[in-house]
């Protein structure tokens, strides 16, 4: 491996980094005892998946560099050079065995951030050329189209107007809209790409909810991707160009709320990291569709048919929009409005297990078969709910959740928030 | 002065400034700025990762692993009580004869912590293969410290050079190692607290199941 590749990724520990990053490459005791909080040792028993080792692999990397130990009597405190092997297996580590979920860190006996430090990882490998090839398309994508999927717009846009003449004719109405570009609404709404290609009918239901609410709101057919794969990749640049598309956005259409779809990572990226990409405040307001939701019900804007689900549900709580962003309680409130068999999963909220395809898993196929393997904590966890109804307000965990409803036979049905709470408006 | 007295004073002294540049070290690094805007309370959250966060009933870490967890206490502790002592006993600070030996007893318990998780470390697998040399000094340095203190309380003067040479050279070792988590554990807490206090993760949602 050449100087110049490893210098690039030794950069990212330039000047010893920021107290942050400082502190927790110098906590981890390797103690081990984060390693059953961690999906991939679960379901697996490898040791190599004990997040401890996750946190070692680039702590040990920072030690050879900065510190005295390291750089003197590296064998003393196990520091590594950054070379090929090293590299090599940290990609095996922190990109094929980790969802960057966070139930380790909030387990630690110490409090080391561990899906911090694998995020580091990530930025390291993404600086040397290193992200595996098929999430690094994924994000090539984005950049390249404005979507991770690559939909042209004409495409889009023909998704939207059979959405809609659906709905127009589901509600008897021509009121019910899917505003495209519309200036000067209060809502631009955004959408996981998967949406317009699988899973249409989950943008008519919010759309429907929206109806219902009389909510002023659009679509852009330029801008409408929540996701930020660049998040998953390391490489902060693309991310940066990602999100302020979607600042740039809400400025064109001069909307005032940006309502974040149900999608996690995107969530995330948008809500938690993307003022930090910018290094500046948000101008406008930020709200997930969740909260949304929620506030609808409380205000008395839409009401649900609690009579409409005979059947138990259960929740699945994505990692990053519950543990790593505060979204918990939401959720729940609107279940318990209308669903009168509602049971939690054991843990839930913010200790619930990762459905494994977090992180930008379902993206890298390079890893599809450890993926699969790690999902059967979340299939015994929904078998032992003995629930016929999985919801999560997560696009990628219910694409993860699908694939598990597949694999471990668990004979139920997967959806959205708002899939569910469309069903059961009253109108 | 007697001369392990001179050593004891030297290593506190080397200990001391070379923790006090890892502290400057880190305050002077910055915190990053965020830009987004925060859901919940960042004190609140601070002071829950030092509280609650920490209880075994919250912690998977410490409640999947309660003899682990409870020994590991025990070693702690006995680790402050014998850093407190060391002081006292350098001001020649003589203790009743009861309390020296039921101080002694824990601390021999204590030891025998430290002992029983260098012993789990070297045995179990995956625990050596995440172990490197530092783990096993440090571990050693520190229970030696700890009987050596117990000895001294139990049996009287035969034992002080020996505790204060052992004492000196833990704090010789402290900064070389992990045993500099006694700074970073701190700092570690009140980061955490501050990113789960910021997103409104802690403290937890009163109605939200365990
Ligand atoms: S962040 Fe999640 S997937 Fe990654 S090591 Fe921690 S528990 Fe495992
Ligand atoms: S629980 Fe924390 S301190 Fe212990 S090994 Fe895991 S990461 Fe390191």
């Amino acid at each position: 491996m050449e100087k110049a590749v490893i210098d690039k990724g030794l950069k990212v520990f330039e000047n010893g980094g920021d107290a942050k990053l400082i502190t927790h490459l110098n906590s981890c005791v390797h103690c081990g005892l984060c390693a059953e909080s961690c999906i991939y040792y679960k379901a697996t028993g490898d040791d190599r998946f004990i997040p401890a080792r996750k946190v070692e692999i680039v702590a040990s990397v920072y030690r050879r560099y900065h510190t005295f130990a390291g750089r003197f009597l590296p064998a003393l405190v196990k520091a590594r050079e950054l070379n090929e092997d090293t590299a090599n297996e940290m990609v095996d580590l922190l990109f094929g065995a980790c969802t960057m979920c966070g139930r380790c860190t909030m387990h630690c006996s110490i409090g080391v951030d561990i899906a911090y430090l694998v995020k580091t990882g990530r930025t390291m490998l993404s600086e040397m050329g290193m992200v595996p090839a098929s999430l690094q398309s994924t994000v090539k994508a984005a950049v390249e189209t404005g979507n991770n999927m690559g939909i042209p717009a004409a495409e889009f846009v023909d998704t939207l107007k059979w959405m809609e003449d659906e709905l127009t004719d589901e509600l008897n109405t021509k009121e019910a809209k899917i505003p495209i570009d519309v200036k000067g609404k209060k809502v631009l709404y955004t959408l996981n790409p998967r949406e317009p290609k699988f899973f249409p009918l989950s943008i008519s239901a919010m759309a429907k909810i929206f109806y219902a609410a009389r909510e002023s709101w659009t679509l852009s057919s330029r801008m409408y991707d929540i996701t930020n794969y660049a998040y998953f990749s390391g490489n902060n640049d693309e991310a940066r160009l990602i999100a302020k598309r979607m600042w740039d956005e809400m400025d064109q259409l001069e909307c005032s709320t940006l309502v974040l779809a149900e999608c996690g990572h995107g969530t995330r990226a948008l809500r938690w990291e993307s003022p930090n990409y910018l290094k500046k405040p948000f101008p406008f307001r930020v709200k997930t569709s969740v909260e949304l939701i929620a506030e609808y019900i409380h205000d008395g804007k839409i009401r649900l048919d609690n009579e409409k689900f005979k059947e138990a549900v259960t929740l699945h709580d994505p990692c990053n929009l519950v543990r790593n962003g505060g979204v918990c309680m939401e959720q729940r409130y609107i279940l318990q409005n209308f669903i009168g068999d509602f049971r939690e999963m054991a843990p839930n909220g913010t200790d619930n297990y990762c459905c494994g395809g977090g992180g930008g898993q379902l993206a890298m196929s390079e890893y599809n078969e450890r993926r699969m393997k790690t999902a059967g904590v979340k299939a015994e966890q929904i078998r032992r709910t003995g629930a016929k109804i999985v919801v999560s307000p997560c696009h990628n965990c219910v694409d993860q959740l699908t694939q598990i409803n597949f694999a471990f036979k668990l004979n139920i049905q997967v959806k959205t928030m708002a899939e569910l709470v469309a069903d059961a408006i009253i109108l | 002065m007697t001369w392990f007295s001179l050593f004891f004073l030297i290593s506190l002294l080397i200990c001391l400034a070379s923790l006090g540049y890892h502290l400057l070290f880190l305050l002077r690094s910055g915190q990053t700025p965020d830009f987004a805007p925060p859901s919940g309370n960042i004190r609140a959250g601070i002071l829950y990762s030092f509280t609650g966060a920490m209880s075994p009933v919250k912690k998977e870490s410490a409640f999947l692993h309660l003899p682990t967890y409870a020994a590991g206490m025990v070693y702690h502790l006995g680790t402050f009580i014998s850093i407190l002592l060391i002081f006292l006993l350098w001001a020649d600070v003589v203790f009743p004869i009861a309390l020296s030996l039921g101080i002694a007893a824990f601390l021999l318990a204590s030891a025998s912590c430290g002992t029983g998780i260098l012993i789990k470390r070297s045995v179990k697998r995956n625990l050596r293969a995440l172990s490197n040399p530092d783990d096993y000094i440090s571990n050693t340095l520190v229970t030696v410290f700890q009987l050596l203190t117990a000895l001294t309380l139990a049996f009287g003067s035969v034992f002080t050079p020996w505790l204060f040479v052992a004492a000196g050279l833990l704090l010789l070792y402290i900064p070389m190692g992990k045993l500099k988590h006694l700074l970073y554990f701190f700092a570690a807490r009140c980061q955490l607290g501050l990113f789960f206090g910021r997103r409104g993760v802690w403290p937890p949602h009163k109605n939200q199941t365990p």
